[in-house]
């Protein structure tokens, strides 16, 4: 039974009037992996800063073990951060910035020594240990900060982007690393990305934040196949995200055609927006009732191609291990499990034709009209 | 090449008014004031300043040390107020600094002596007059007084230069306020420790001005002595002789400082 470690109770931060948490609930249970993912300035960082004390919300409380923490100061909360700019001391070396906190609380010296060794080896920086830290590469002194905090054996460890600088055959590694390291030392681990495949393939338990606001709290699996809205449909993964109606339970409508879904509880004909993943969507030769569209595009991914059709006037992305070529027509088969629908949301309209959307696929022409649409 | 070129002005200047000047120093450090032929008997009259020298260094250590106590919380205060309030406080300290050092000095005489303001206020209370001029303490006051902005600045340049995210750090591996200080931002601090002494002691050292107004007989310095070998004693040469001793002693301080302090600190900090 999962044992709750740290709870954010309708947390608001403002900065100068401007919101930049809102209302933020989350509880966070011992031994968890638990990421905060979103794009840039929705506010992880702050979260992670209220946790470990380093700044007081506007509103709103935190709890650790039970007890309240609001005024705990950062250094008497059994917390230790991997800094986004890995803030490591300069006038120290490698070695002496590992061994900062455990000298901090006074451990003896040789104990000292066998922990940072220890340490050492495990982020790989052994012979590193008398290098001055403004020497090394960014990696390197990600690695060092990594391990500073690491060492201390706290019971939750923040990490704010810690793989951010890595490239990435080292930030695959280092992903491992991380994992393994959490599982065998048992610590709680809340960790800043937003990079969702590293979120996905990391966490036991994603937060997909936006604009200060948490958009859906949840496993890797249950995020990816069931986001609650457009955003986290469209962050999480490539997604068609499609206009419908909900005819009535396990029957959906769009371009026309009904098709069977796995959903339930909207009302009768209420709209909704439907997600199709690229990769669930089978290519079937076109007619005999099937939605058909034509290919517009085509890019070698390697192990797929990203094809893009049109249906209508409403561009999609099917990705496929089979080559269409640009004029094909094709017919679209849905499976009930390849489709999932959400209730309509302040993101819908924003996100999931690939026509106006993405800089990814800005190598596309634009579409002006699909531009406009969005505002 | 070009950038070369933009030192060469520099370069001048350096060899007109410092290097030139410098050899001819020299120069009459060894040579006889009558005859004008090599000695070493100006130099060997060190033995008869040496307490001088050691009244000299020793004032304006404890000036020093003095200014870097007052200073280093001054400018740590500037360097923590937002940006308003720091250009403000910056332009507070570097105030005294528009006026004439002479005039400074004078002010102090005034404000010190037996018939000067603060005795005459402690009269009307029934007190004094206190001796608060003509000796150490006064010296001692008016160098503080005189150099104090030459430790503030390095000073505060530096702290403002620490990033709060290092401190924060600190704190997140266990450190309360004052071992913040003590582990992170002092050592940190420490190239700025190092300008604003150096700024402090090289003038303190050889200044004849302060102590001829606010000394006594007791304190003069070996600064009063070089300039009275150049003014009414009329020894150039061992007036010459004594700069050079000093400048030599001043570049042993300086360089024994910088060596002490490189070994803490990142030689990327230094330049600071
Ligand atoms: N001390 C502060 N004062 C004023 N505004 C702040 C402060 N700290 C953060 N903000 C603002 O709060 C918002 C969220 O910042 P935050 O650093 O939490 O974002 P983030 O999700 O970590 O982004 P990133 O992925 O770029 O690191 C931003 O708009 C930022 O400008
Ligand atoms: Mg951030």
């Amino acid at each position: 039974m999962a044992k709750e470690l740290i709870r954010l109770q309708n947390v608001s931060m403002q900065f100068d009037g401007e919101t930049v948490l809102d209302n933020i609930s989350l509880t966070i249970n011992d031994h968890e992996f638990l990421t905060l993912l979103g794009p840039s300035g929705c506010g992880k960082t702050t979260t992670l800063r209220i946790i470990g004390g380093f700044q007081t919300p506007t509103s709103g409380d935190v709890f650790f073990d039970g007890a309240r923490i609001n005024d705990v100061p950062p250094y008497r909360r059994k917390i230790n951060t991997v800094f986004q700019k890995y803030a490591l001391f300069p006038h120290l070396d490698v070695y002496d910035n590992i061994a900062f906190g455990l000298r901090v609380s006074k451990l003896p010296e040789p104990e000292v020594d066998r922990r940072v060794m220890e340490m050492l080896e495990i982020v790989s920086l052994r012979g590193f240990q008398n290098r001055k830290v403004t020497s090394l590469s960014g990696g390197q002194q990600q690695r060092v900060a990594i391990a500073r905090a690491l060492v201390n054996q706290p019971k939750v460890l923040l990490l704010d982007e810690p793989l951010g600088a890595l490239d990435m055959r080292l930030r695959k590694d280092m992903q491992n690393e991380l994992k393994r390291i959490q599982q065998a030392l048992e610590i709680t681990f809340i960790y800043v990305t937003h990079d969702q495949e590293e979120a996905l393939a990391m966490s036991d338990t994603v937060v997909v934040m936006d604009k200060g606001c948490i958009q859906q709290i949840g496993s890797p699996v249950s995020i990816y196949n069931e986001p609650e809205n457009a955003f986290v449909a469209d962050f999480i993964g490539e997604s068609n995200i499609l206009d419908g109606i909900m005819r009535k339970d396990y029957e959906v409508e769009f371009f026309g055609h009904r098709y069977q879904c796995l959903d339930k509880g909207f009302a009768k004909n209420e709209p909704v927006d439907v997600v199709i993943r690229p990769e669930d969507i089978d290519i079937v030769p076109p007619g005999g009732g099937y939605l058909s569209a034509t290919v517009t595009n085509v890019i070698f991914k390697g192990t797929f191609y990203d094809t893009f059709v049109d249906v209508g006037d409403f561009k999609w992305l099917i990705q496929t291990t089979d080559f269409h070529e640009i004029g094909d027509v094709i017919g679209i088969s849905l499976d009930p499990d390849a489709i999932h629908v959400m209730k309509k949301s302040q993101y819908s309209e924003q996100f999931g034709d690939y026509s106006s959307y993405s800089a990814e696929y800005d190598e596309m022409e634009e579409d002006p009209e699909g531009e406009a649409d969005e505002e | 090449m070009k950038n070369k070129l933009l030192a060469g002005p520099y370069l001048l200047w350096m060899v007109v008014f410092t290097l030139i000047p410098l050899g001819i120093v020299v120069y009459y450090a060894f040579t006889d004031s009558m005859t004008g032929s090599f000695t070493l008997s100006n130099l060997a009259k060190i033995g008869i300043y040496l307490p001088i020298f050691f009244r000299s260094i020793g004032l304006a250590a404890i000036a020093c040390m003095i200014c870097l106590v007052i200073g280093y919380p001054v400018a740590y205060c500037i360097a923590s107020v937002g940006e308003t309030w720091r250009r403000f406080l910056s332009m507070l300290v570097m105030l005294p600094m528009c006026m004439s050092f002479l005039l400074r000095t004078l002010a102090w005489v005034a404000l010190l002596e037996d018939t000067g303001i603060l005795n005459h206020a402690l009269s009307l209370l029934g007190i004094g007059p206190l001796p608060l001029v003509r000796n150490n303490g006064a010296v001692i006051l008016g160098m503080v007084y005189n150099y104090l902005p030459y430790m503030i600045t390095p000073l505060y340049t530096v702290i403002l230069k620490i990033d709060p995210k290092l401190e924060e750090a600190a704190q997140d591996l266990g450190c309360s306020g004052a071992q913040v200080f003590r582990r992170v931002t002092l050592p940190l601090s420490i190239p700025g420790i190092v300008s604003g002494i150096t700024m402090v002691f090289v003038p303190a050292v050889s200044t004849f001005y302060i102590s001829q107004k606010l000394g006594g007989t007791g304190t003069v310095l070996i600064g009063d002595v070089i300039e009275s070998q150049f003014k009414t004693a009329y020894n150039p040469n061992l007036g010459a002789a004594l700069s050079l001793i000093l400048m030599v002693m001043v570049l042993i301080c300086v360089g024994v400082m910088n060596h002490f302090s490189s070994d803490d600190i990142g030689e990327e900090m230094m330049p600071l």
